[in-house]
């Protein structure tokens, strides 16, 4: 796993962006942006180069689900891996996210050691 | 006008029998349209009586003090409970995440005073400590009790600002609880309005088709995941579902 990759993490709610930039600081990823909704995320994703997403679901503006579509239909992002952490836990939900083509599904409330094996798992299948 | 009341009066009907005997033929239609006259007064009176009821009712309904309140004070009331309880909640994370952060490097820093001195400490146990090596130990040790009565006790602080930090949820309790009540007036009221105008069906369709429609909209965290079997209980259902998928 490259520490220095940069990742994105976007949730509306700046606690849990917190959190999640703490726990992944914990695990030695130190270049991270943070979005607050779909609509911010895309365009920081489409300008910078960013190697990962961590993305909540339940946002408004445009959510988790919506930026994971519009990432996959975009030629220059369709290949970054895409972790959705959310609250949202309907197997209908999850089922669809799969289908859009996410690469981890963590539901909240998460403990640090869920977090960095799905992160493991991720890299480990990229590569 | 109930059916077992008398079409007319006794004293009527023998004065009818009379006139129709004895050939008054005008007599007897006089006395019948008079009879036929007060049944319809009473007819016209009841009518009136349920105009006036439901004229009444449809203005209590409309002018109820306590519907317009819950649209013109408790619902917006209830938006900035809600949007307060956001904040303190927030507050309270921060607040809390602040004094882990100011925790951490305190922890540390004992933490690797101890492995620096533990070495020299199990020497001098085993009497294998030279006099300058003494010396140096004493002086360090020395350092590191002060600091350390002034480190931990300001962890001991931190820690206590971090309990306290906590009481929020008592304070965000209260006012979820108060929106919840006034949910459920507003539930009653609804409820009432739905009975008075007696659309319960057609309303029940849209709804069943609105959720249908919605099964893959963002709902938020799952209040009560053990009750359902549409929803991912904890992180291994999770793994599992997509497992199943080829993940």
């Amino acid at each position: 796993m490259n520490k220095n990759m940069k990742i994105l993490v976007v949730d509306d709610f700046s606690t849990m962006r917190r959190i999640i930039k703490n726990l992944l600081k914990d695990l030695g990823f130190t270049n991270i942006q943070e979005a607050d909704d779909g609509s911010t995320a895309l365009p920081m994703l489409q300008q910078g180069d960013f190697d990962f997403v961590v993305t909540d679901w339940n946002m408004p503006g445009m959510q988790g689900i919506d930026l994971l579509r519009a990432i996959r239909a975009d030629e220059n992002l369709k290949h970054t891996p895409v972790l959705m952490v959310t609250a949202e836990a309907k197997k209908e939900q999850i089922v669809a996210a799969a289908q859009a083509g996410v690469n981890g599904y963590v539901i909240k409330p998460f403990t640090a050691a869920t977090l960095k094996e799905k992160l493991a798992k991720i890299f480990e299948r990229l590569g | 006008m109930t059916s077992s009341s008398a079409p007319m009066s006794l004293d009527d009907a023998k004065q009818l029998v009379v006139m129709l005997e004895s050939g008054d033929n005008q007599g007897a239609q006089q006395l019948l349209d008079k009879v036929n006259d007060t049944n319809s007064v009473e007819l016209f009176e009841e009518v009136g009586k349920l105009t006036r009821q439901l004229h009444d009712s449809l203005n209590n309904f409309q002018f109820d003090e306590r519907i317009a309140n819950l649209a013109n004070e408790e619902i917006p009331d209830a938006k900035t409970r809600l949007t307060y309880v956001i904040e303190t909640t927030e507050q309270a994370a921060n607040r809390t995440m602040d004094l882990v952060d100011n925790c951490m490097p305190i922890a540390t820093k004992l933490n690797s005073e101890i492995n620096a001195i533990l070495p020299e400490w199990k020497k001098l146990l085993s009497r294998q400590l030279a006099l300058g090596e003494f010396n140096v130990l004493c002086r360090r040790l020395d350092t590191f009790l002060e600091e350390g009565e002034a480190e931990s006790g300001k962890l001991n602080e931190f820690l206590t600002e971090m309990l306290l930090a906590q009481g929020y949820q008592d304070i965000t309790g209260q006012v979820i609880r108060r929106v919840i009540e006034l949910v459920k007036e507003v539930e009653d009221s609804l409820v009432h309005m739905l009975t008075m105008f007696g659309e319960t069906e057609s309303l029940k369709i849209t709804h069943i088709s609105d959720k249908q429609a919605d099964s893959v909209k963002a709902e938020g965290p799952i209040l009560d995941a053990a009750n359902r079997d549409d929803v991912a209980s904890d992180q291994d259902d999770v793994d599992d579902l997509l497992s199943s998928l080829g993940f």
